[in-house]
């Protein structure tokens, strides 16, 4: 029968691994190679279960090799098939500590990339754990130096949390983004972050949010000769003046189509609530300055 | 003397006898001494190409062209009403050979000048027709602001002029309307184009820093097979030396005539070949079917002698009544 040889194998090789009074020393080579084996039987044969247990053992094999590259390649294997078989803390295990071997070998891509294979296996069961995952990896990049790798990164995370509607975090990721890219001057990334973090501020109708936000990016030169500062003004004066017709308008031009997909959006269903409040509001806010002028 | 010849010996004849000829010499005589009179000349020349050009205006179809033979005319006018002092300056001196009624009557002549250089048409006299109905150009000498054009001529040419410029002006505003719509698309391709290209101007900063990796990675792969392809060269030579062909090749024979030995035992076989010597004497080679055979030399008296026999290896005598003595 063909589905026991993987059986065999598995437990000649944990007789090898298992100290007893005959055997002195674990042979893990040979039982590392069992393992491997054994797993691509069980894989071929579908059964997930026993091939995930295989490919843990052999990566852990590997790591008593002393091959962290093996033994993370296995285990990104393994956490492949746990996500087959929907085991989703597992998961996010699995993915993690592949990263960390990665890391041992010194390769933060590699790593970062694992991190963002665990962070899309959970993006529909576990959002929080992926968002926890993607910015370990954006951070595993920034240390490495290679901020442009992250951009990918920092716009997954920022769908992500528009689809968890919690737009303050995704502006702020935004503005991380911007701040990434500004170290590569990747320029035109860098305005179109800052002008998705205004557009992502309105649709939250957080305006002062917004006008404040625009208020800090304005300084930054690159941002400042860019069309995206120019559309970003022509949206908040549109904003001030309750012109519900202009922000159609420019909720439609070009700058905000080469946005990002959630952020185009956002734009679209631009005006959310009661636009011309805000008028009012601003009048509320200059008297008592009058007053503490007067005085 | 041929034709061609006749009309310049006729030049040169008269060449020859123009000093006899009273009115040239005079005419010459006066234009070479006379400088009023060449003046008077050339003023009178300028006169008549002035009138011309009035005539041609007065018959032009197309404004343009009138108006700008008109301006013709009056600047000529006008510097012949400047150069007028010097040809009455002129007249007042005195020339041998004429008379003081000549010097009068050149005072009359040149007065008499004035007054046609100033009766030369240059379209100013018909003021109204110089101005436009719907523009605003005039000519710079049309002191003639009617606002109350009552002539029935002028009427018609009135509305003609307002419908032409009308409808040049609608033309220049349609055409103006669709330029800016072309150019306002024009104005939205580039700015999807700029877009795009500097998506792809950050896209191919971001791997330039990949493709210098690989290209390190790519380098030590190839020198490291370089290493592996030589060392395996050297260890195929070794292996394949002339000596170690030999061997192998005697090898398999003998294994070869051990396997046929082997299978052939059972089988009865007569295979008697002729082979011919080098004195041309002729054997035979018989071979047992146990596998032994003989190579039989006849002699001349008909006796046999076997040379070169081969026993099998486990020691089976050969049968001897298979043994044939043939004939030949």
């Amino acid at each position: 029968m063909s589905t026991s040889e993987p059986d065999k194998l598995m437990i000649k090789a944990d007789k090898m691994t298992k100290l007893t009074l005959t055997r002195w020393n674990a042979d893990w080579r040979g039982a590392t190679d069992l393992y491997e084996q054994a797993a691509v039987a069980y894989r071929r044969a579908n059964d997930y279960e026993k091939a995930k247990i295989a490919f843990e053992k052999a990566s852990k094999g590997q790591e008593m090799l002393s091959s962290p590259w093996d033994a993370a390649k296995h285990m990104e294997s393994a956490a492949s098939l746990a996500k087959d078989l929907k085991k989703w803390n597992e998961v996010a295990d699995f993915y993690r500590r592949a990263s960390e071997l990665y890391n041992e070998c010194s390769r933060a891509q590699p790593a970062s990339d694992a991190l963002m294979k665990g962070a899309r296996a959970l993006e529909e069961t576990a959002p929080e754990e992926a968002i926890k995952l993607y910015t370990d990896a954006c951070v595993l990049l920034e240390e490495d130096g290679k901020e442009q790798m992250a951009f990918d990164l920092y716009r997954a995370a920022t769908s992500l949390y528009i689809k968890l509607e919690k737009y303050n975090d995704a502006a702020s990721f935004l503005l991380r983004l911007g701040l990434a890219a500004d170290k590569c001057n990747a320029t035109n990334s860098q305005c179109k972050a800052y002008l998705g973090a205004i557009i992502v501020y309105l649709y939250a109708h957080d305006i002062e949010q917004a006008e404040k936000c625009y208020n800090d990016c304005a300084e930054i030169n690159a941002f400042q000769g860019s069309d995206q500062n120019r559309c970003a003004v022509k949206l908040l004066t549109a904003y001030s003046e309750a012109d519900v017709e202009e922000i159609k308008r420019v909720a439609q031009s070009s700058t905000i189509t080469h946005l990002d997909h959630a952020i185009i959006k956002l734009a679209r269903k631009l005006p959310t609530g009661d636009v011309t409040a805000r008028n009012e509001a601003s009048k509320e806010q200059e008297e008592p300055l009058d007053e503490n002028d007067l005085t | 003397m041929t034709v061609i010849d006749i009309p310049f010996r006729v030049d040169e004849i008269c060449k020859k006898y123009d000093k006899y000829d009273i009115e040239k010499q005079r005419e010459q005589n006066a234009y070479g001494d006379d400088q009023f009179a060449r003046l008077y000349g050339t003023f009178e020349s300028e006169i008549d190409s002035a009138f011309e050009k009035s005539e041609r205006a007065a018959f032009e179809q197309n404004r343009a062209v009138s108006v700008a033979l008109n301006a013709e005319i009056r600047r000529t006018k006008a510097r012949l009403v400047a150069e007028l002092p010097k040809l009455q300056k002129l007249a007042h001196k005195k020339v041998k050979g004429l008379s003081k009624d000549d010097l009068i009557a050149r005072g009359d002549l040149v007065l008499a000048l004035q007054e046609r250089i100033e009766s030369i048409p240059d379209g100013t006299s018909g003021g109204a027709k110089q101005s436009a109905g719907g523009l605003s150009t005039s000519a710079p000498n049309n002191n003639h602001i009617k606002f109350d054009s009552s002539d029935g001529n002028f009427d018609a040419d009135y509305f003609q002029q307002s419908e032409e410029s009308g409808a040049f002006r609608r033309e220049y505003e349609m055409h103006r309307m669709k330029q800016d719509e072309g150019l306002d698309v024009i104005s939205e391709g580039l700015e999807q184009l700029k877009d795009l290209t500097h998506d792809m101007n950050e896209e191919l900063d971001r791997q330039v820093p990949l493709m210098d990796e690989m290209e390190m990675k790519v380098d030590r792969a190839t020198s490291e097979l370089k290493n592996t392809n030589v060392r395996l060269k050297e260890t195929l030579f070794k292996v394949r030396s002339t000596r170690n062909f030999l061997i192998d090749i005697i090898l398999l024979c003998i294994i070869l005539g051990t396997v046929s030995s082997d299978a052939t035992r059972r089988q009865p076989k007569f295979f008697i070949p002729t082979l011919a010597t080098k004195d041309n004497a002729h054997f035979r080679v018989v071979i047992f079917p146990d596998g032994a055979f003989k190579s039989i030399i006849p002699f001349r008296h008909g006796c046999v002698m076997c040379q070169a026999s081969y026993y099998p290896p486990q020691g089976h005598a050969a049968d001897p009544i298979k043994f044939a003595a043939l004939p030949w």
